[in-house]
């Protein structure tokens, strides 16, 4: 009896134990292993940070040559003095991955098409469905091509095995109790880095920012609308634009002519349920004064990247001093150097370039069999790589992609398509191995503008514009990346890829791209919009160009003389909605007065008294987004398709449209008997967004729509938890300088004024430093960059200089063996 | 007071074993408690020995944390605060109840 009662309490015990100490799925979600967990001493408690939180004073790394000084600044940015670039970039691996380990290894699983092996396969497969997508695409092609890039090269080699040995020296000290949160609820733990995740990570931002496209698009629009149709809706070049660099007749070189026969236009319906590519919101902007324009006569350079602005912040701040090398800037959790910056000399901000560097190429094969496809009058074999996925809690499964010469397949009968008959390869400039990393080095290294040119020169993939400025007085703009010289129309439509011949011939030759410095005007500025002048001799060609930022900060930094930091930190957060500005009027005179009932009215008033500017206590801006929002889908209906993917012309043609072709056949609505012109449908969605905002004021008991409550910005935690993500009240929009949408906006800001006597800068970022939710610098920096300021940054040569600056400081000493 | 002995020796093993020791090193702790001081309610020791313990712990850590994580952790499994630490406590008790309950147990079954 005695023993029986033992042997039941003790059984009960391991039994505990044991569900306590794994994780289970419970209704299609995984709760963590709860007695780990919650355990005070070990679990998620540790991840509470406490007040005044400091690090340890000293710390014993492998793998450095000698001692490191870290001295963290009071926004626990951290300002690395090493005696040498070894020693540098292990000690930016191993800070880094203090503070964001877990967001740089979910976004290289993500990169990788791996999230299904920690997340599971999703709700109706979603996540799934999306590691797949990346495999597809060719994501692991092209980061293992950066890597055989990253290997040739003996400086860059160096700089991503430094940093990946720093990370592993960090992952090395890491124990249950240490681990970041979102382990703990996911319950797993970070496996080793290695230099193909800094490949990975760096090709993830050219997939965010480079793979837009619309050939599949534009090839079923010229089927279903004909070529006259297709250049009135999505015309190569709008003429709103106030080009990034305009230098017209002034293209002093011999362009590459390839041979002038025109490419064969095809007859097709594609049905391809396409993922989604680069989002069209996500633009930039940066610009660059000349001294002779500024209060102080040093040259202003700001730069703002726009992105989805998600937590972990996207950027880390951080500061790197080591002989021949004092920089500061911008670094992305995952790779080496500051991406965007300053040092004691230059600096630099960089906005996507929009240019076509995505192909589709049609494929024959043999049979079915796929082993064989047409190329050049050959039956070609085919490469079939099988993808891995160990998808959580699932069995393994196993997904052939089929690769030729023009790069992977990723539609197929297996996958998001309809039609096994037709299949098209992927040619995208992101699977080819470039140096970027080379280029960041130098750039973080820079002393002048020819300095810059020379990094520069290194650039491949994701196109950007470069703007730069110097202590020296220089300011520049430079539209690098690795360009194909296009024939027309080239690259507009899907490719028969039985021809190799249909392929890229040629790059432009980087002194051929399109760049200029110091021009007349005294300032350079790109915001996503076309690249150059109209008598830029080769073909250009994009998903689209930005209309309405570049012209706005143009206007204002044309018309302002004299400017200081605080006039540019002005223009970061101008909330002028130009787009509004052009539309409204017509809009507002294109009603008909007498139908309006008296919320209409109510809401006509305050459109009518509206200053066009989107600032958060507005009401006016609500009331135009909320028309807008009604407007584009009821005039672009015809582009609504079940199973073919259609592009929906932009916003600025649109608006071009309804004023000068009003009775144009795409205003009439498809779904109903009568023939509409602009005017009815303006009509139409001005009561349907007057509708919207009465339900709006409704359901959230309020009687004024103020824009920043009704925008509702929120900043999502990448795994999607609400507890961890923020709703932010801010002006601005999409199509604003100020450019925060709902989900997009500036993620980085910077201001430099390059004074002879020392280099300033302020900057600040949504989110903060830290990436764990239990930290004060989760989000310290929001209400800052929430109130459209910025910090001074704390820019220093020595540790000494940081005494009365700084949080806590960290010395990282050498193993002594 | 045989009682009371045993509770504090529990939650003082547990601290120690804590400091170098999984999670479950509070069974290890309930377990020698309950082994080497049995009292007249054993499994009563353990569970509150740890589930005070960890209450004390958990408490601490919040009262001088810098961040509303462990609001935001209950928000995540649809709790509120106070049932996180009754989850907390909870679980570390069960846990350390029957452990010090076995180890009571066993001392008599060996007599």
């Amino acid at each position: 009896m005695k023993n029986i009662r033992f042997f039941a309490s003790f059984f009960i015990t391991l039994i505990l134990i044991y569900l306590l100490n794994n994780s289970w799925p419970i209704g299609g979600n995984r709760i963590p292993p709860l007695g780990k967990f919650l355990d005070p001493f070990h679990g998620f408690w540790q991840n509470i940070e406490p007040k005044n939180y400091t690090g340890p004073e000293a710390l014993t790394i492998q793998g450095l040559n000698n001692p490191v000084t870290i001295v963290y600044d009071s926004l626990l940015i951290p300002h690395i003095f090493a005696d040498n670039d070894e020693d540098l970039y292990l000690a930016q691996g191993y800070v880094t991955a203090t503070h964001r380990l877990w967001q740089m290894e979910f976004q290289t699983h993500a990169a990788a098409g791996r999230l299904s092996e920690v997340l599971g396969e999703g709700p109706n497969g979603a996540i799934l469905d999306l590691d797949r997508g990346q495999r597809r695409a060719g994501l692991g092609y092209a980061a293992n091509h950066a890597v055989e890039a990253m290997i040739r090269d003996s400086t860059i080699r160096m700089v991503a095995e430094k940093y990946t040995e720093g990370i592993n020296a960090y992952i090395a000290t890491l124990h249950y109790k240490n681990l970041p949160i979102e382990y703990k609820l996911l319950d797993y733990s970070p496996e080793n880095w290695s230099t193909l995740k800094c490949a990975y990570l760096l090709k993830r931002m050219a997939f965010t920012l480079n793979s837009g496209d619309k050939d599949i698009e534009m090839t079923n629009a010229l089927k279903l609308f004909g070529k006259e149709t297709l250049d009135l809706l999505y015309p190569d070049r709008e003429p709103a634009t106030d080009p990034i660099v305009d230098n017209a007749g002034n293209w002093k070189f011999n362009p590459i002519n390839l041979d002038s026969v025109p490419l064969a236009l095809p007859d097709e319906l594609i049905k391809i349920n396409k993922l989604p590519g680069a989002d069209p919101t996500t633009g930039s902007n940066n610009w660059a004064v000349s001294g002779s324009k500024t209060a102080t006569g040093s040259p202003i350079l700001c730069g703002d990247p726009h992105l989805n602005l998600s937590l972990p912040s996207i950027w880390f701040a951080i500061q790197l001093t080591a002989p021949g090398v004092n920089v500061m800037g911008a670094s992305l959790p995952g790779s080496p150097a500051i991406i965007i910056g300053f040092n004691d000399s230059v600096a630099w901000s960089v906005t996507n370039a929009q240019r076509d560097l995505i192909d589709w190429f049609k494929i024959t094969y043999q049979d079915s069999g796929k082993n064989k496809y047409r190329l050049d009058d050959q039956w070609v074999d085919t490469k079939k790589v099988v993808e891995e996925f160990k998808i959580r809690g699932k069995e393994t499964l196993y997904d052939t992609v089929i690769y030729t010469h023009w790069g992977p397949v990723p539609y197929d009968e297996n996958y998001h398509a309809e039609n096994e008959l037709k299949s098209y390869a992927f040619r995208w400039i992101t699977h080819d191995g470039t140096e970027e990393l080379k280029t960041f080095f130098q750039l973080n290294r820079a002393k002048n503008h020819s300095d810059y040119m020379k990094a520069v020169d290194y650039y491949g993939a994701p196109a950007q514009n470069f703007a730069f400025a110097s202590v020296s007085g220089d300011i520049a703009m430079r539209i690098q990346g690795k360009y194909p010289v296009r024939r027309k129309e080239e690259g507009k439509f899907v490719l028969d890829g039985s021809r190799s011949s249909n392929g890229w011939q040629a790059f432009i030759p980087n002194e051929q791209n399109i760049m200029y410095k110091n021009p007349e005007r005294g300032f350079v500025s790109s915001a996503n919009q076309y690249p150059a002048d109209s008598t830029y001799p080769y073909y250009i060609t994009a998903t689209s160009y930005e209309a309405y930022r570049n012209r706005r900060i143009n206007q204002v930094l044309r018309e302002t003389n004299n400017i200081t930091v605080q006039d540019m930190i002005k223009l970061q957060g101008d909330n002028y909605n130009l787009k509004a500005a052009e539309s409204l009027p017509m809009f507002i005179a294109m009603l008909n007065p007498a139908t309006l009932n008296e919320e209409e009215k109510k809401a006509l008033d305050i459109l009518k008294s509206w200053d066009y500017f989107n600032h958060a206590g507005s009401e006016g801006a609500s009331y135009y987004e909320a028309w807008w929002d009604n407007l584009m889908p009821l005039i672009w209906d015809e582009m609504q398709h079940d199973k073919i993917v259609l592009q929906t012309p932009t916003t600025y043609n649109t608006i071009k449209l309804m004023k000068e072709q009003p009775d144009l056949s795409f205003f009439d609505v498809q779904a109903t008997d009568e023939k509409e012109t602009a005017r009815e449908v303006v009509q139409q969605s001005f009561s349907k967004g007057v509708q919207d905002i009465l339900k709006w004021k409704a359901d959230h008991q309020s009687n004024s729509p103020l824009w920043a409550d009704y925008k509702d910005s929120y900043m999502g935690h990448l795994l999607r938890l609400q507890p961890f993500s923020i709703h932010v009240k801010h002006g601005g929009n999409h199509d604003i300088v100020n450019a925060h949408s709902r989900t997009h906006g500036p993620s980085w800001r910077m201001v430099a004024s390059l004074e002879k006597t020392g280099v300033k800068t302020w900057a600040v970022y949504p989110g903060g430093q830290s990436g764990n939710p239990g930290s004060y610098y989760y989000n310290n920096l929001l209400d800052q960059w929430t109130a459209d300021q910025l910090y001074p940054m704390v820019f220093v040569n020595t540790p000494d200089e940081m005494k009365t600056k700084s949080l806590y400081s960290t010395t990282f000493n050498p193993n002594s063996k | 007071m045989k009682f009371f002995i045993q509770l504090v020796a529990i939650i003082f093993i547990a601290f120690i074993l804590e400091l170098f020791l999984p999670w479950w090193c509070i069974a290890m702790a309930s377990f020698a408690g309950g082994y080497a001081l049995k009292s007249r309610f054993n499994f009563l020791a353990g569970f509150l020995g740890i589930g005070l313990l960890w209450l004390a712990k958990a408490g601490l850590i919040d009262a001088t944390g810098s961040s509303p994580l462990a609001e935001q952790v209950a928000t995540i499994f649809s709790l509120n605060k106070t049932l996180l630490y009754l989850a907390t406590v909870l679980i570390g008790g069960l846990v350390g109840g029957f452990a010090s309950m076995s180890g009571a147990t066993l001392k008599k079954a060996k007599r």
